[in-house]
Parts: C-alpha cells; structure tokens; sequence
C-alpha cells in the first residue's frame, strides 16, 4: 500500500517536472521569438558595405526583390550607399505583399507592438493619413523650397497630413479616359481639347449617340465596372470631387453633409443612369475595350503599354477626364501610390529623411520607369523620360496628373471610406436602391470607425 | 519500472516539441483572442488599447453587416452541406459500381480537392463569366445569358454550387472506402433473400456507413461554415454582401480596418456557434444510431 503511494506521488512528481520543463521551453520559445522579433542591432561590418562611422538605417519596401518594381527599389538602394558612402548605410528588407493589402501591412501592424519598426518604411498613399494620426510615422525633417518643388503638388499633397509633410513617393499614377480612334471617327465625334472636358451631361449624349452603332459590334459605348476594392474610389471619386463635392471634411475627422451630401448624390444618380440606359454592361466582359467592343475605358496608366504591347490594332487615344455638371476648373482626377516615411521609431530622422528624399528622387524615378514601366514623381524625371514629350497618350496622362491630379481623401478611416464608397456604387448604380439611405448607411458605419479619433 | 519511465521519456520528447508549438501557435493565440475580444484593441495604435467589457458583443449584435454575413455563411452551409453530402455518396456508389476505367473516375473527381481554392474560383469566374462556357451553353440551349456571380441573387448559389464542385472528392473518397469494407457477405445474404437494389441500399449500405455519414456531415459543416477564399477570389463579398462571409468579414475587420478588438469578438462568436452546431450534430446523430441499434436488439 505504502509503496503504492509512493509510487504514485513519485509519478505526480515527475509529471510535474515535465510540465515545467515544458512551460520552461514554451517560455522561452516565446521570448526567443520576441527578442527575434525585437528591433535588430546591426554592427558595421555585419552586412557588406557597412562601414564604421556610416549611420545604418533599415528600410521596408511592400515588394518582392525578384519584380522589376523590386530591381529598381535594390538597385537605388545600392547607389544611395554609394553616394553616401561614410556617412550611411541604407539595408532593404523586402516584405512581399498580397493583393489585397496583407502581408506586408501584417508586418508593420506586428512590429507597431513589438517596437521594431525600421527607419523608413513605404505606405501606401491614401493610409499615409492613418499611419500620421496613429503616430506610426512622423513628419519628415525640413525640406528646402527647392526640394519640395521637385516634386509633383499632387505627391506633396497626398504626403501631407494636417500641414506636415510624412511621406514622398517615387511613383505616381493616374487613370485615362481612353477612347478609340477609329470608332469615334466612325461615329463622327470629336474629343475635346486638355482643359475643357465634357461634363457627364455631355457625355451621356455621346453615349446616347454611340449606342446604336456600338450594339452593331456587339459592344457597349462604356467599358466600365465597379469593381470591389481600391479601384472603384480611385477611378470615380473624381466625379464627386469636380462635381464640387467631397468624401470627408477637410481635417478627415468628419463624414456627415459630405459622403451624404447632394454632390455625391448626384454622382451616384449619373452612374445609375449609365447602367439603367446601357450605356455599359452590367456584368464586367473582359477585354471588352480592347477587342474593340467599347468606345470608352476609364483605366490606369499601365492600360497605355498594354494596349501598346498586346493590341497594336486598337488606335488608342487619351480623352480629358469626365467632370460633373458643377465643375470649376479645380483639381479632380486620380492619383497617388506608394510612398516612403520615416517611422516614428527611427532615432535619426535627418538621416532617414535623405534616405526617402533619395529613394524618391529623380534618379531612383527615372529608374522605376524604365523597370516597371510605373510614373515617376518629379518634374524632372518626367522631362528627362522621351516618351511623355514623344508620345501624345502619355504626354495627355503627365498634362493631366501635373495640372488636375487630385490626392484620395485624406483620414484616418480611409479603408471604411473606400469600401463604402465601392458598396454605394455597386447598390445604387448596379442595385437601383435610392442613394439616400445608402449614403446615410454608409455615413453612419464610417462614423463608427471616426469615433475612436474624435474621442481622443 | 526502468523501462516506463524511459517510454514516458521517449513519450515526451515526442509530444514535448508539438505541444510546445501548439502551445505558441494555437493555445496562446486562443486565449489572447478571447482577451482582445473584451478591448477596442486597434493594431495601429495598441498603446491605446483598454477593456470595453462586453461593448462588442453588444455591439456586433447590432451591427447589419454582421448579421447579414452571418445569415449569408448559414445559407451556404445549407446549400452546400446536403449537396456535397449526397453528392459525394451517390458518386462513391457510382464509381463502386463502375467497372471500366475505376481508377480514372476516382482520379477524375478528386483533382479538383488538390487544386488550390484559389486557382479554382478563377478558373470558375471564367466559367460563370459574360461570355463565358456556361452562358455559351446556355445560350445553344436558347436560355438568356445569366450574370452567375455579378448578380446579388445568384452569387452565393453559383459559389456554393462551385464549392460542392470542389470539395466533393474527398467525401468521395471517403464514402468509397467505407462501401468498399462492408462485407460482401451481407449483400450475399440479402441476395438469398430476394431483396431489392433498393432495399439493400436502404437496409445494408446506409446503415453500414452510418458512422461515416455523421463524419462527413461535421466536417463538411465546419468546411462550409470556414467559406472565405471563393467569395474573396470571385466576389469581394459582394454584388451589395451577398457572398460576404463570417469569416470574410473578421478578416476585413483586423486586418483592413485594423480592428483586432473587433474581429476577435467576431471569431469568439462564430467560434462559440460551430462548436455549439457541431455538439447538437454529435448529439443528434448518436441518439439515432443508439435508437438504430436498439431497435436491431428489440427485432432480435
């Protein structure tokens, strides 16, 4: 009986030990890990071309090494070093990314708690206010008028967070009206000059008037789809915004009287009438623009090397951006992409801000250009680039970006805004429900999302 | 008494390094989402982070889109659940049957289970596209192009029935293994006895693969219930969230809108829900087979 016991509380002992010996090694697994996880400590010579005296500063791109974008981002780092040579030290980690945002976004979130956010990270340029707000990245050092003048306004603009500029980016983008040549000379229309668009008024009549011929080819006036994500806010916001209206307040604080407001209606009631006359297909046909089904295509600029690489029967041309009926010659059409900051944990800001000054230069724009084919970002660059004096589609995108560009709105709760914005699209437009309540719907969730910055 | 303690060593240093990543990987997350799901944890900004209480379970509660992905993940467990149940059996009892090219069948309807959920809803938006195979066919057979998965109405069937599509080899699989254990001296007997196709079917292979069927019904449950990739791939949730999941929608939550708070509280829930479901499933098809085996008693 005795040993019995003995036996069995020897056993208990011994599970005991096991158990800690295993919370031992769980321990440590987990401190092992956020140690890795903490900010790393880089001595000179560790890393070729880190010399003694050189101040190191770690950078984070949103890309793959491998791409053309992730070339050019290696190959600027690498002349960085070399200009710099004795005074820093740039390493780039390249933290792929998925489509839909995660991934590399994961990785900033994580290292937000951890406390190892490297010196200078990309964000893409509408979060830029959300990262400003919650104090992930700070305000660039001081840039000299002449620095900042390099830049396009709308990259200036689109960096700029409550007067402070945060972030420059090397690449800028915009969205075309395309049309093709040969069916508006068929139809006997001409586009109007830069600088005097049609208004959707205007446009609806041309689309009246392409109908009957673009149903001979099978086709719509309008290749067009409201598709889910980033695209729809990006390819239509400029509606609202040359209609006179806006998405949020100027501090980004506040929605109601502005995503709701009457301009914005009056938006969603022309996208309505574009699907209910059909003057497009309600369901997304692919590649019905480019077989030469459709009149008119909103896209990126990248649809200008498509067209030129994979349909070279399709006369491509560039048509002024569509305006609403109130516009008063302001800005309005698309822009922004993914733009350097210096994080707020980096300990040497001057030196960080060279490094973004740098990676956003005109050298480093020029260099994206020739490898991934991706707007560059400054005056400069664009003049030194042939094809946007040569060529009349992209010379017609650089006018458009350098005199109309217009940055996405500018808060905190950008994601809730683009969202709301595709989803009123798609119920009002695509749906038929009236925009009223949608909007106001769509005003109420946002406002759910804003009070955690009003509250503050 | 040397040799048990050398097994239960041996024991450990087997278990030790699974439980140790268990541990890192599945215990503390659990525990640390139960945690987050009572704070407005925001990922941009944990500094800020306090505890709420039950705010959020209030909260989502009241929230439409919550209620609507949740009713949208219990309509695709209710198409997809008796389909891809009874499809798997009768393809199982098909391929039984077969006796030609067993192995190519077998083959043929599994792929599809090794394909990525990815590569196959991409592969189904051209099916279901414009002009895709299907409106193509459709329209031979002089029947309007149909918009499939751009419509609000017919996206979440046209998911579910692509979803059956996919996950149906492996109960496949699953069933044939089973039919193919019972013992042939069973349908000999019935045989003897001048009894159906029907009534064999009915009275040996059902009951037979019983065990089986309540397997294949949770797992194709939870499967269903877990819907996201299709819906993200094919959809974005919409046309107006008529394909926007549960899981979908915790996803957005953390990590668009950067909500761990939030979307915690929302895993909580759904998770509290299926283990709830799959329980009442346990239960509900124990007490049948018990009843099944009494009744056997009872007749004896």
């Amino acid at each position: 009986m005795k040993r019995s016991v003995r036996r069995v509380r020897k056993k208990s002992g011994r599970r005991k030990a096991g158990g800690t010996a295993m919370a031992a090694a769980a321990v440590l697994l987990t401190a092992g890990c956020l140690a890795g996880c903490q900010k790393k400590q880089v001595n000179p010579g560790d890393i070729a071309g880190f010399d003694p005296g050189e101040q190191y500063l770690s950078l984070w791109v949103h890309s793959i090494e491998d791409t053309e974008e992730g070339q050019a981002y290696r190959q600027s780092v690498d002349r960085f070093n070399e200009v710099y040579n004795g005074q820093y030290f740039a390493d780039i980690e390249f933290v792929p990314r998925n489509d839909s945002g995660g991934g590399y976004s994961d990785k900033v979130n994580a290292s937000v708690m951890a406390g190892s956010l490297p010196d200078v990270l990309t964000v893409d340029g509408p979060n830029i206010a959300a990262y400003a707000a919650n104090g992930i990245i700070q305000p660039l050092a001081e840039l000299t008028q002449e620095e900042k003048g390099a830049y396009l306004e709308s990259i200036l603009e689109q960096g700029t967070y409550q007067g402070k500029l945060y972030a420059l980016g090397v690449m800028e983008s915009s969205v075309g009206m395309y049309y093709n040549k040969d069916i508006l000379a068929e139809a006997g229309i001409s586009v109007p000059e830069a600088g005097n668009p049609w208004t959707w008024s205007e446009f609806l009549e041309i689309l009246e008037e392409l109908k009957p011929l673009m149903e001979e080819k099978n086709g719509y006036p309008l290749d067009m789809t409201f598709p889910v994500g980033e695209a729809s806010i990006y390819y239509y916001a400029p509606f609202v915004w040359s209609n006179g209206g806006n998405l949020v307040s100027e501090d980004g604080l506040g929605v109601d009287g502005f995503f709701n407001s009457e301009e914005m209606k009056e938006t969603l009631g022309f996208f309505r009438v574009v699907v209910e006359k059909g003057y497009m297909a309600e369901a997304p046909i692919d590649h019905l623009f480019e077989s030469g089904r459709a009149a008119f295509k909103f896209d990126g600029a990248w649809e200008v090397n498509t067209v030129y690489q994979n349909y070279p029967d399709i006369n491509l041309g560039v048509a002024p951006y569509v305006t609403g009926d109130n516009w008063d010659g302001g800005r309005y059409t698309p822009t922004g992409s993914w733009a350097y900051a210096a994080s707020s944990g980096t300990e040497h800001l001057e030196g960080a801000t060279e490094l973004v000054k740098w990676m956003s230069g005109v050298e480093s724009g020029m260099r994206i250009w020739e490898l991934s084919k991706t707007f560059p970002s400054t005056y400069e660059a664009f003049d030194d680039i042939d094809v946007f004096q040569t060529d009349e589609n992209y010379a017609a995108l650089y006018e458009q970006l350098k005199e109309y560009g217009h940055p996405r709105p500018k808060t905190p709760v950008y994601p809730q805004v683009s969202t709301s914005f595709q989803q009123a699209l798609e119920s009002v437009a695509l749906g038929g429900q009236e925009s009223g309540p949608v909007l106001d719907k769509s005003v109420e969730r946002i406002n759910a999302k804003l009070e955690r910055y009003i509250r503050k | 008494m040397k040799k048990r303690r050398s097994d239960s060593l041996l024991g450990m240093a087997f278990f030790g390094p699974a439980l140790v990543l268990l541990t890192v990987f599945l215990f503390i997350p659990m525990v640390l989402t139960l945690v987050f799901s009572f704070t407005d944890y925001f990922a941009l900004n944990p500094n800020l982070t306090r505890f709420v209480g039950l705010k959020n379970y209030v909260g989502i509660f009241k929230d439409e889109l919550f209620l609507q992905s949740f009713f949208n993940t219990v309509r695709f467990v209710l198409i997809i659940l008796p389909c891809q149940g009874l499809g798997a059996l009768g393809l199982a009892l098909l391929i039984n049957k077969v006796t030609i090219c067993k192995k190519y069948f077998k083959v043929a309807f599994f792929v599809p289970v090794v394909m990525s959920l990815a590569v196959v809803s991409t592969l189904w938006m051209q099916i279901y596209s414009p002009e895709g195979i299907l409106n193509t066919l459709l329209g031979n057979l002089g029947i309007s192009a149909q918009p499939f998965i751009h419509s609000a109405k017919q996206a979440l069937p046209s998911i579910a029935v692509m979803s059956v599509w996919q996950g149906m080899g492996y109960q496949m699989i699953i069933f044939l293994g089973g039919l193919q254990a019972i013992n042939p001296g069973l349908y000999e007997a019935a045989e003897m006895d001048h009894a159906s196709e029907w009534q064999k079917f009915k009275d040996i292979t059902l009951p037979e693969l019983k065990p089986l069927c309540v397997f294949v019904f949770i797992t194709v449950t939870i499967g269903a219930f877990r819907m996201i990739v299709q819906p993200m791939v094919m959809t974005g949730g919409g046309p107006s969230h008529s394909t926007y999941t549960m899981v979908y929608n915790i996803y957005e939550t953390g990590t668009v809108n950067w909500e761990i708070g939030l979307a915690s509280t929302m895993a909580i829930v759904f998770a509290v829900f299926v283990m709830a479901l799959t329980i009442v499933q346990t239960i509900l098809t124990r007490d049948k087979e018990e009843n099944h085996v009494d009744k056997k008693a009872k007749r004896n």
